[in-house]
């Protein structure tokens, strides 16, 4: 079997803030295409960090972080919007603009990359479908519950059809229920080849997930297993 | 692929103009405000203006002829000056008889006055030629030949000393009221550009949390910008319509009191006179208040 090339690689990233704030410190992580991995650990472990890092919010300190084996570092801020779009992220508050429409809302980042109207037409509505909100595509954010917002967001996410998912504690404001519903839909994602990382503090969720667990505790990998459990050092 | 992307950054300049209400509103105003403060002046200066050129254009300069000089004589004096067309339109002859009964009728044809003449026995009124030059500044140059001229004894006197001094006081004035009209109108546009540029930058900065993630979901700069940009002429449009129509409404009731004063009739034929000038000046100053001040505002928001 050919080798297969890391999609995300960290070799020896560290990040510091002015005021000697150290968040991470001389990490080194591999990860393939198509892996399923949660990112866990206490607050201020430098989960958020490390995911920013990846879509280039942040730079690192010292060492690098590549994509497809490019340096992110690399990359002309120019550039940059296209680069994440090959980048999904979806957040604990949802980040949709206020004031559009569901459907606005994933419109509007196929608008940015100069996708033609019929072309918009033809997916928004499609990828609402798959997330399970083809009946509400013209409603306003404030009128769809926060698990509606949130599949709003993977829509969203999900439009450019991606190869990575960054999810930041996507079920953080969510009820049980509608949390299960997000982490099915990232597993359904995952199945069709597109790597998902996941970074919570919800232990329910990743003892049930029985897949790849790294854990970050004061600004190192505290451990990274296969098949793990969250385990708090 | 450009002009789609200019095409939606305008639609969606124009749907942030309208859903932002009140906010949209307040800006308007204020750039309404300080637009229609700089027109006003700027009209005001312009009345001025004109309300002098008016009043100079009715001088005149009146030669007086003495008693013992003849008709035909004064004639023929007229007919000399008529030939130097380049400073001189038109000469007047009035006889001592047109003098005489001009007085009468200013005077509101007081008997008391008839009589005092009656008694002296003789008309008091001299022959007079009526000079109107080509231009008021011709006077000094009419009044300088006419003293040094052939005919300068028959002269009893030259009426327009007297008005030569009214006449550079008030040229004295204009001047005066135009700078003061130039140094507060720029005054004004300052504090324009001021006030409308931090009343944008807050539009911009209630906007905040969305500029995050529009670089989230791989906006470019352009993309981020132009929206505010497309809003900024849009304010600078209706600021701009907002003063030509409040202008109107001032001038529609300055005017009876500038009735005559000036050659476009009144107040509101200067405004219409002017009008596109205006119109333009005031749009154009608009937009380009809205579009800088919004361009600058959006900067800090701009780091890729």
């Amino acid at each position: 079997m050919a080798e297969q090339k890391p999609i995300i690689r960290f070799e020896n990233v560290s990040k510091s803030y002015p005021g000697n704030v150290t968040v991470l410190k001389g990490v080194n992580l591999t990860i393939y295409p198509g892996e399923f991995l949660s990112l866990v650990g206490p607050s201020g472990a430098g989960k958020s960090t490390l995911l920013k890092l990846i879509y280039a919010e942040e730079i690192p300190t010292e060492g690098e972080v590549y994509f497809n084996e490019r340096p992110v570092t690399q990359i002309n801020r120019k550039h940059l919007p296209y680069f994440r779009r090959n980048i999904g992220t979806v957040f604990q508050d949802f980040k949709l603009l206020p004031q559009k429409t569901a459907f606005e809302n994933v419109a509007y980042a196929l608008e940015v990359d100069g996708r033609s109207e019929e072309e918009i037409n033809a997916e928004v509505p499609e990828i609402l479908d798959i997330v399970g909100l083809g009946g509400k595509m013209d409603k306003f954010p404030h009128q769809l519950s926060g698990g509606e917002q949130q599949r709003v967001s993977l829509a969203r996410a999900l439009i450019h059809r991606p190869k990575v998912i960054i999810a930041d504690e996507p079920t953080g404001n969510l009820d049980p229920v509608s949390s299960s519903e997000i982490i099915r839909l990232l597993l359904e994602i995952n199945s069709f080849g597109t790597t998902i990382i996941l970074a919570t503090h919800n232990k329910g969720i990743v003892d049930k997930l029985g897949k790849r667990v790294i854990s970050l505790s004061s600004e190192h990998i505290g451990s990274d297993q296969s098949k793990g459990k969250y385990m708090l050092q | 692929m450009k002009t789609l992307k200019l095409w939606r950054t305008f639609k969606e300049g124009w749907l942030n103009f309208r859903r932002n209400g009140w906010l949209s509103f307040a800006t308007v105003s204020i750039i309404t405000l300080s637009l229609f403060i700089v027109s006003l002046s700027l009209l005001l200066g312009l009345t001025t203006h004109y309300v002098l050129k008016n009043m100079k254009d009715k001088v005149t300069v009146s030669v007086s002829f003495n008693p013992d000089i003849t008709e035909e004589r004064i004639l023929q004096i007229r007919d000399e000056l008529v030939k130097y067309k380049k400073e001189i339109a038109t000469v007047e002859y009035v006889s001592r008889e047109d003098a005489l009964s001009t007085f009468m009728a200013e005077s509101g044809n007081d008997p008391v006055i008839a009589q005092a003449i009656e008694e002296i026995g003789e008309n008091p009124l001299l022959a007079s030629l009526v000079i109107k030059a080509v231009s008021p500044e011709f006077y000094d140059v009419i009044v300088n030949q006419i003293e040094r001229s052939t005919f300068q004894s028959s002269i009893s006197r030259i009426n327009y000393a007297k008005n030569k001094k009214i006449f550079d006081r008030l040229d004295r004035i204009n001047a005066a009221t135009q700078k003061i009209g130039l140094i507060l109108g720029s005054a004004f546009i300052f504090i324009a550009i001021l006030i409308t540029f931090n009343t944008i930058r807050i539009t911009i900065y209630s906007h905040r949390q969305e500029f995050e993630i529009m670089r989230l979901v791989g906006a470019s700069n352009i993309y981020v910008r132009m929206p505010f940009v497309f809003e900024g002429v849009f304010y600078g449009i209706s600021a701009a319509i907002a003063t030509t129509l409040s202008l109107y409404v001032v001038a529609y009731f300055i005017s009876p009191l500038t009735e005559g004063a000036i050659p476009q009739g009144n107040f509101l034929g200067l405004y219409n006179d002017f009008f596109f000038l205006f119109f333009f000046g005031t749009t154009a100053l608009g937009v380009l208040l809205g579009v800088i001040s919004s361009s600058i505002a959006i900067r800090r928001y701009l780091k890729v």
